[in-house]
Parts: structure tokens; sequence; C-alpha cells
């Protein structure tokens, strides 16, 4: 990692995403009625929340770790379902909204567990090896998703009813917009605060944030990096898990639900820059908007959704192109 | 010097495949010959024929010739004692459509469970040419990639798509399909050579995401079928039903060019090169080597090779799926490669060995613990997915990587 680079660079690149989101937003504007507008910047950034919680995980744990930890969609698959069994196993006697609270909790204490066994039995003797790391969490991935479907069966859980406010429908300009999606933007924007807050307001915070620009020098000051690591994924992990809890309840909970979001998280930590957590943020709010406005073009003027995968992919891939370490990450 | 020790080589490469041939062709002429019928009636006769049965003793006596490589007199023993032990697998895969005609008592020739079993290895062929291609990006050049399913994938949709709608004849066709397999070789290596491995494993995936949603996609449902894929007419000599054995025999030399094409490269001033620059790529632009030419050079004969290993594929299946360009074709190929042995030569080739032979055996197996009942074959990925862990964690060398290492290339 470099020291003391220059903030130009980061500055035209964030000026670049601005521009672009404004574009994006310039096309909805253009293309369609001011209610579908609104519904479609609603959509995007309930996707951009959804990408966000997948990605953050990535984009800290690689820069920390220097580990891609593909199982990332997994650890957001088994967060629903880890959920939905707490939910069920508290049974009817209590509260629907008390449920719904344990369930969230539950996925990101169990998500952060395993992460953090998955790092120190299985990571951890690969640091010599940085690209079997890849390797071994992809097999993971593949073991988990697995697993899920041989207990749960390939159809996926029946899916719970979160408490009764949620289950209702808003008003926007208009148009209906399900309370759901808004919990889900809500959610995803306190953890976001929540997170950015962790990493620059306390200790805990400062010591990864060291780590991810200087390991050996963290190492010398004293500080148990091993124990830090282990932290750090367990936090990427628990935060997929607990995302992969609040999206279950709308999209399914079902043994594939990660595979879509890793890769949109993957996309979203490359364009941002693999370790920047401010990249990462501005990157999913893009992707998301992106897809949401993509995804309605498709429906209005083609009769098939690949824009919306397919646009995301290229500019993913144009962005390499041009900056070859995303938009806020540091040269090599 | 030099030139004398190639000629050496190639003299005793050539005397290996008479010695495998000869004999049992002989002896196959002599019987036609004596009873009056067609060479061809003979070796395909169902069982035991005179042809395996020789075929068979040849195998022995080359096998005793290895194993007692010790006592050739130089220069062959050192041939012997580097390469015996390829070069009898070689011959043994090339009189195994007999042996296998002998074992179960059927024909090499006609349908028969000779004929089912020289499909599951021509299957294996093109798995085995597919990871020696991915051995050389991950294990020679040291760069990650998880695309490599558009090369195979675009390989056999191109030859396919060429053949069925612009009539095209197979060769030219082929021709179009690894010129696309090297050029999207090439295009990859622009951002491979300008990013860490990391970002370059990204984009390799989102590559090969792309092009495999667009064939997946109902947009060019007329072109390329869409979820269902396409179907085209192969032509007759070449028909892997009608003419399995062709097909068996095409696609062995296919793989044995290409491996010998690899570590001929590899052992070059140039393959070289490509060594130092992955274990210490700093040190070796020190020394006057940069990446970009080397890296290129890889991606851009991989790319061809997997491309190669696509047309073969759409040939025996005589039509492709969108299944082609999937991740699996990028994982196949990556898990061949460690589990036999990352950037060794014969590492692939015994991974899809193994792996493609696992998978055979596992499918219908049916196991009772207690009072469950597992079928082993319906949780396939599961146990490739275990499999990927522990050869990761536990044997990373693969099962070629201890035993050739200082030998030729560490």
């Amino acid at each position: 990692m470099t020291q003391g680079r220059p903030v130009s660079p980061h500055r035209r690149a964030a000026l670049a995403a601005g521009l672009f989101l404004v574009g994006v937003v310039v096309i909805d504007v253009l293309l369609f009625p001011p209610a579908q507008v609104g519904v479609i910047l609603l959509s995007g950034l309930y996707q951009a929340m959804l990408f966000f919680l997948v990605a953050s995980g990535l984009a800290i744990i690689f820069g920390l770790l220097d580990v891609l930890n593909l199982a990332q969609g997994a650890f957001f698959m088994l967060g629903a379902y880890v959920g939905f069994g707490v939910y069920r196993l508290l049974g009817e006697g209590l509260a629907l909204g008390l449920r719904f609270a344990a369930a969230l909790l539950a996925a990101l204490l169990i998500g952060g567990l395993l992460g953090a066994l998955v790092e120190r039995w299985l990571i951890r003797p690969l640091y010599v090896r940085p690209l079997f790391q890849i390797v071994l969490t992809l097999g993971l991935a593949m073991v988990i998703r697995e697993a899920v479907r041989t207990l749960y069966g390939p159809a996926g859980l029946i899916p719970i009813q979160p408490p009764a406010p949620l289950r209702t429908t808003l008003t926007v300009l208009g148009a209906q917009f399900e309370t759901y999606r808004v919990f889900i933007i809500g959610m995803g924007g306190g953890l976001m605060l929540a997170t950015w807050l962790l990493l620059r307001r306390t200790r805990l915070g400062i010591i990864i944030r060291a780590g991810v620009e200087d390991r050996e020098m963290v190492e010398a000051l004293g500080i148990p990096v091993g124990r830090v690591f282990t932290l750090a994924f367990a936090l990427g992990s628990g935060l997929a898990a607990l995302g992969g809890m609040i999206a279950a309840p709308y999209i399914g909970a079902y043994p594939e639900m990660g595979d879509v979001f890793l890769l949109n998280a993957i996309i979203v930590v490359v364009l941002g820059g693999m370790g920047s957590f401010e990249g990462t943020m501005l990157a999913s709010l893009l992707v998301g908007l992106t897809r949401a406005t993509a995804e309605q073009i498709s429906l209005e003027y083609l009769d098939t959704p690949l824009l919306a995968s397919v646009s995301i992919l290229l500019i993913m891939i144009l962005v390499l192109l041009v900056r070859p370490s995303g938009l806020f990450g540091s040269e090599p | 010097m030099k030139t004398s020790m190639d000629r050496q080589g190639a003299a005793f490469f050539l005397g290996w495949l008479v010695a495998t041939w000869a004999p049992p062709l002989v002896v196959a002429g002599m019987t036609a010959l004596r009873e009056g019928r067609s060479l061809g009636d003979v070796l395909c006769a169902p069982g035991a024929t005179p042809f395996s049965v020789t075929g068979v003793a040849v195998l022995t006596a080359l096998l005793l010739g290895v194993m007692g490589a010790r006592r050739w007199p130089e220069p062959w023993r050192g041939w012997v004692e580097r390469h015996g032990w390829r070069l009898w697998t070689v011959s043994l895969l090339m009189l195994m459509p007999y042996v296998l005609a002998w074992l179960t008592r059927s024909s090499a020739c006609r349908r028969g469970p000779a004929f089912f079993w020289e499909s599951i290895f021509i299957e294996t062929f093109i798995l085995a040419l597919l990871a020696v291609s991915y051995n050389l990006v991950f294990g020679f050049a040291g760069i990650l990639s998880f695309g490599h399913a558009a090369f195979f994938g675009l390989g056999a949709y191109v030859t396919g798509l060429l053949m069925k709608h612009l009539g095209w004849n197979l060769f030219l066709s082929g021709a179009v399909a690894l010129l696309t397999g090297a050029l999207l070789g090439l295009f990859m290596s622009l951002v491979a050579l300008r990013t860490r491995g990391l970002y370059f494993a990204l984009f390799s995936l989102a590559l090969a995401e792309v092009i495999h949603m667009l064939a997946r996609n109902r947009i060019l449902v007329h072109i390329t079928g869409a979820e269902d894929g396409f179907v085209f007419a192969v032509p007759a000599w070449i028909n892997p039903v009608r003419h399995r054995l062709l097909f068996y025999y095409l696609a062995l030399v296919s793989l044995v060019v290409a491996f010998a094409f690899v570590y001929r490269l590899l052992l070059s001033p140039t393959g070289r090169v490509f060594l130092a620059l992955r274990d210490n790529e700093t040190r070796a632009q020190m020394l006057g080597f940069g990446p970009l030419g080397y890296k290129t050079f890889a991606l851009v004969i991989s790319g061809l090779l997997a491309a190669y290993a696509g047309v073969l594929r759409a040939l025996l299946n005589k039509g492709a799926s969108p299944n082609v360009l999937s991740l699996d074709f990028t994982m196949d190929p990556l898990l061949m490669t460690i589990l036999g042995g990352t950037a060794t030569f014969d590492g692939p080739v015994v991974g899809a060995f193994l792996l493609r032979f696992m998978e055979y055996l596992l499918r219908n197996a049916q196991f009772r613990v207690g009072p469950w009942s597992v079928n082993l074959g319906e949780h396939w990925a599961l146990l490739l997915g275990l499999l990927f862990i522990a050869a990761v964690l536990l044997f990373p060398q693969g099962l070629m990587g201890s035993r050739q290492k200082g030998q030729e290339i560490s």
C-alpha cells in the first residue's frame, strides 16, 4: 500500500461517479413519469443496500487480509436460514416484532461466529499462498450451498412474516411501494452509518484501518493483528449474514440466493476499489441505481431482463480497462 | 549438440511408437491373411482378438522396460527415466479401446460396453486438454483466471454456430473458433497486464459471465437456442457415434500434442522466463524480462488450447448448451490442476482422469449408513467442494507435485 498518495485521482473518481449517478437519474426523469422515477430510485436504493451489506464484508476482509472471500454469498444465504430457524424456534408465544428482531440478531451473531471459525481454521494456514485462499473460499461456498440444499431441499424455506407494520405498502408520488423494501433501505443505511462510525471513530476501527495501510507497522506496535484479523473477518461475514436475513422475507430463502448478490458485490468492490470502504459505499449506490434503471428500461422497451445484469458487468469491465484498481483503489 | 539430442529424442519417441503399434498390427494382419478376413474385421471382432492379446503383451514388455530403466544403455537410459512412465501411459491409452473390448467382451468399433467406455475416455481427454491449458495460465504464468469457461464455451459455440448457420466447413469454423479463443486471450491480457492478481480473477469472472448470460438469453434465441442450446450436423467422417474410434484417437492425439507443446514451451528459454516472472516478478524485471509479452503469450496460447477443447466438445456432443460457458468449466480445470499438482506437467492430466472417473464411479453409488441410504451422485457438488478445501489445505502440492519437484521444474 502506498503512503501519502495524492488526493486528486480520488477526487476525480468521485466526480466521475457523481456525474454518472446524476446521469442515471436524468435518464430516468427523461424516460419515465415522475411516479415511476420515485419507484426506480427507491428500488435502486434497496438493491444498493443489499449489495452493500455483502460488499462491505468483502471490502473490509480484502483490505485488511488481502483475502477475497468468495464465501460471502454463502454466508448471506446462511444468515437467512439461521434467522428463519430462530424465528420458528421461538414459537407463537412471543410477539412478532420480538421474534423478528431475534432472527436478525441471530443471523448477525452466528454469521460472525462462523466467519471467525473459518478465518481461524481454514484461512489462516494459507496466508503464505494467497491464490489458494480464494480457491478455498470458493470451495467453502460450494460446500455450504450444497449442504444447505441437502439438508433443507432445493426449493427453499417457506417465507416468514415480518411484523405487521412492515407488511403494508406505501404510496410514493402516486405509485405503490412495499414498506418492507423501505425497511431494507433504512436498515442498510443504518448499518452503513454504523460500520462507517466503527471504522472511523473507534479504536478498533483505527487498528483495522492502520492494518489495511501497513500490516507490519501495526504488528510492530504490539497490537495482536491476528485477533483483529479474525474480528474483521467475523464482522464481514456477520454483515453478509444479517443482509441475507433482512432480504429473505422479501426475496425468499433458497440455496442459491447468495450467488447473484455475490456477483454484484464483487462488481461493487471492484468498482469502488478493493479495500476502500467509502468507495464501496459509493459504488453500491452506483450499481443499485444503474441496475434499477436498466431493469425498468428492459421492462418497458425490451422483453428481457438481460440489460440489468449485462450493463453492470460492462461498466465494471470498462472501469477496469481505464482504472485497473477501481475508482478509489490505490495504485498497485 | 542440441540438435543431435533432439534427433536422438525424436528417434526414441518414434521407436516407442513403432514398438507399440507394429507387433499387434503385424499379428492382426497375419491373422487376417490366414483366415481370409479383412483387417478391419479382425480388429473389430468382439472380445479377445489377436490384436488386443498382442497389444497387452507389448504393454507388459514396455512396462518391464520402464521399470528396469536403469539397465538401459546411455543415451536411452536418460530418455526412459525421464519419459518412461509418460510414454507407457500413452501406449496404454493408444491400445485402450482394444483392451476395453477384451475386458467387456464387446467390439471396439461397434455399439456396446467398450463403445460406451470410449466415450468416457474421450470426455476425459477433452477435460484434460482444458486442464493443461488452464495450468499454463494458473500454474506456469501465475495468473488466477475465473473466466476459462469463456474460451472453452466460445470454442464450442463458434464452431457449431458457424457450421449450422453459415454452412462453413469444419476446418474453417474450427480455425475461426481457435482464433476467437486466442483473441479473447489477447483481450484479457490487456487487463491482466495492468492489474494485480485479484482484479484479473474478478474481471475474467465478469467477462465469462457476460458471455454466459448472452448465450442463455432469449434475445439471441434464433441463433443460440438460449437455455436449450443448439445442435448441428457434424460431418459424417468424424461423427462421434459412427466413427467413435476415430474420434477417440483424434482426442488422444490432440491431448498428447498439446501436452508436448506445453512441455517443450516451458523447457525452452521462454518458459524459464515464465517461471521467473511467476516466482519473483520484480527480480525478473530487474534482469530485463518485462512481464508484458510473456503474460500475453501465456493467455493467448492457453485461450487457443481451451478453445480447441471446446471445438472437440461441440463435435462430441454434436451441439452446445450454455452449460459449456458456465462457471463449472472454470472450476473443473482449476480443481483438476490443484488435485494433480499445480505447475507440474502431468498434474492436470492426472487430475482430470481422477476427477472424471471418480464422478463416474460415484454417480450411481448407493451407500447405506445405518437407517440412511445415501446416493453420492446426488451430492457430487458437495463432494467437489470438500475436495477443493481438502486439496488446498492438506495436499497443496497435488498428487504429482512432490514427485516432480526438483526433477524438472520447481
